[in-house]
């Protein structure tokens, strides 16, 4: 559905040159919600960008159906990026006109004729439940319903891919969810490829099959959620799939393990197993299941105090049991 | 009662009518200009940096230049449009061309205040530069364009006064006759007052306008 192929991106003022984004080959599929996660000044707003050349890129290829981007002239370009809907984190509606002519706009550039639009406008206000807020200007909405919007204007040309820039960034965490649920929803019944770039793993982890760790301009992981969330490969991405686990320095005394459950691990009492096989004590420090998209993985901290011969056999005992291990302090 | 209505009522129809009709010209003039400041820009929806420069230039250049010397300056090109340099008519070749540049500059300020944002979503959404002109810069800062209107209205007033002396007649030239010429202090109030009620009308009725149109 949409291939990125060595996309860079570098920003040049006078003669500073800043590298916002190198060699990026990413590989999405028609149907996937694809989440982007990186910290902030990790390029993720202009790789967004790039995909409908809101911003050109400096090299490399981009195919949205198809179709390379990079090969199209202005009003070719502008025909493509009708077929990509693009929300944002600002919602960016326009406030001189009123919810109805905000969905219509896109419409109105076609010269759609108005018994068309009158339809299209109102089914989609039903989709996103914002049927009497019909004649309300953005500014009498809430952040919430201005997103909603947001949406439901995006949708108006049919899209086959949803861009989503930060879309709940600037919203509260029940928001964020709702929007969430109407984002899947569109997904599944539409069939609409989504692109999500957030720096929120909360979001990655509730809506995205897919991701990809940008870290300065770079894509350092790239996999199914689930994977990366059980096996974060390196620093970054553990930073965000751990980042709520963090314990202070006085709790990591002794042979502090980080375990993950997942595939099906997660509700066998394989820690009861290891204190009865091996007559050893397991001092829990903290622990959690997550639930991503559906599947749950089992994160825990444990302390084991034993010789380092028999942890080595606990630890094999555990990978045996597809349990993750990982070894933080001896 | 009646003589105030007698001498005051031709100058002031002749002011009405240079400074409507010259802002009229100047938004024709201006609004274009103003918008092609905007959008020229080296990070806008069609950079020109040459041509962007050099209307920037033009237009400092112009507004260098005190407006009864711009007058006297343009008297030729003044001569060429309307075949006289006297009178009320020809006194609006001037007060545009000294109007428009400043009213160009007002319309880049409120062009420049529409949220990129809002820009930017539009680009995605496939519209062309001449859509996001008519659909979104302007209806987008058409309050702030209304205020601008109303200070180049006042503005206008201003610049008609000094055309008024030297020849363009109006508000200004009955000032000029009547209470410097002839010390008639009577008839130079009468016309400050007229002048006031003028302004005050002007920039309630562009407020209030301003006002209803946002919805921000």
């Amino acid at each position: 559905m949409i291939r990125i192929s060595n996309l860079s991106k570098v920003y040049t003022k006078g003669r500073n040159k800043v590298v916002a984004l190198q060699d990026i080959n990413l590989h999405i599929n028609k149907g996937d919600i694809y989440g982007i996660i990186g910290l902030s000044g990790a390029g993720k707003s202009s790789l967004i960008r790039c995909i409908n050349r809101i911003e050109e890129p400096t090299s490399g290829d981009i195919w949205v159906n198809d179709i390379n981007m990079i090969d199209l002239n202005p009003t070719q370009l502008r025909k493509a990026r009708k077929k990509i809907g693009m929300i944002f984190q600002s919602f960016n509606l326009l406030y001189s006109k009123t919810v109805f002519e905000n969905i219509a706009f896109p419409l109105r550039l076609d010269k759609t004729p108005e018994k068309i639009i009158k339809e299209k406008v109102n089914s989609l206000l039903e989709l996103v439940e914002l049927t009497d807020k019909i004649h309300a200007y953005p500014a009498q909405l809430s952040g919430g319903q201005k997103q909603r919007v947001g949406i439901a204007r995006a949708l108006a040309n049919d899209p086959d891919v949803l861009l989503c820039d930060e879309a709940t960034s600037a919203l509260d965490p029940k928001t964020t969810q709702q929007i969430l649920n109407l984002l899947k929803t569109i997904n599944k019944n539409f069939g609409l490829t989504i692109v999500v770039i957030t720096h929120e793993m909360e979001v990655i982890k509730e809506i995205c099959n897919r991701v990809a760790i940008l870290e300065s301009g770079r894509i350092i992981e790239e996999g199914n959620t689930i994977d990366i969330f059980s096996q974060p490969g390196n620093d970054i991405t553990k930073h965000f799939v751990e980042q709520s686990q963090e314990l202070p320095e006085e709790f990591l005394k002794g042979n502090v393990l980080n375990l993950s459950f997942m595939h099906g691990t997660a509700h066998e009492p394989v820690i009861s197993k290891v204190v009865k096989t091996f007559n050893v004590d397991v001092n829990i420090l903290s622990g959690k299941i997550e639930f991503i998209q559906e599947k749950q993985i089992g994160k825990l901290t444990v302390e084991i105090n034993v010789e380092p011969h028999k942890l080595l056999d606990i630890i094999k005992y555990l990978e045996e049991n597809h349990v993750r291990v990982e070894v933080m302090k001896k | 009662m009646m003589y105030w209505v007698d001498v005051l009522m031709l100058p002031l129809w002749e002011t009405i009518y240079m400074v409507f009709v010259s802002v009229f010209f100047t938004v024709l003039f201006g609004l274009p200009l103003g918008i092609i400041l905007v959008i020229t820009d080296q990070e806008h929806i069609c950079p020109k940096p040459v041509l962007n420069a050099v209307l920037s230039y033009i237009i400092n250049i112009t507004r260098s230049l005190p407006f009864i010397i711009l007058m006297i300056f343009i008297f030729p090109f003044t001569r060429l449009i309307v075949g006289t340099t006297i009178g009320t008519t020809a006194a609006i070749v001037p007060l545009v061309v000294a109007s428009t540049p400043f009213f160009a500059r007002i319309v880049e300020t409120s062009i420049r205040e529409v949220d990129w944002g809002v820009v930017e979503a539009s680009i995605a959404m496939g519209a062309s530069p001449l859509q996001i002109i008519l659909k979104v810069l302007i209806p987008e800062a058409m309050p702030s364009l209304v205020l601008g209107t109303t200070i180049t209205i006042i503005n206008v007033l201003g610049y008609s006064a000094m055309a008024g002396a030297i020849g363009a007649g109006g508000l200004g030239d009955l000032a000029v006759r009547y209470g410097y010429h002839r010390f008639q202090t009577d008839v130079m109030i009468a016309t400050i007052i007229v002048l006031i009620i003028f302004v005050q009308v002007m920039q309630s009725v562009g407020n209030k306008v301003a006002q209803i149109i946002n919805k921000k």
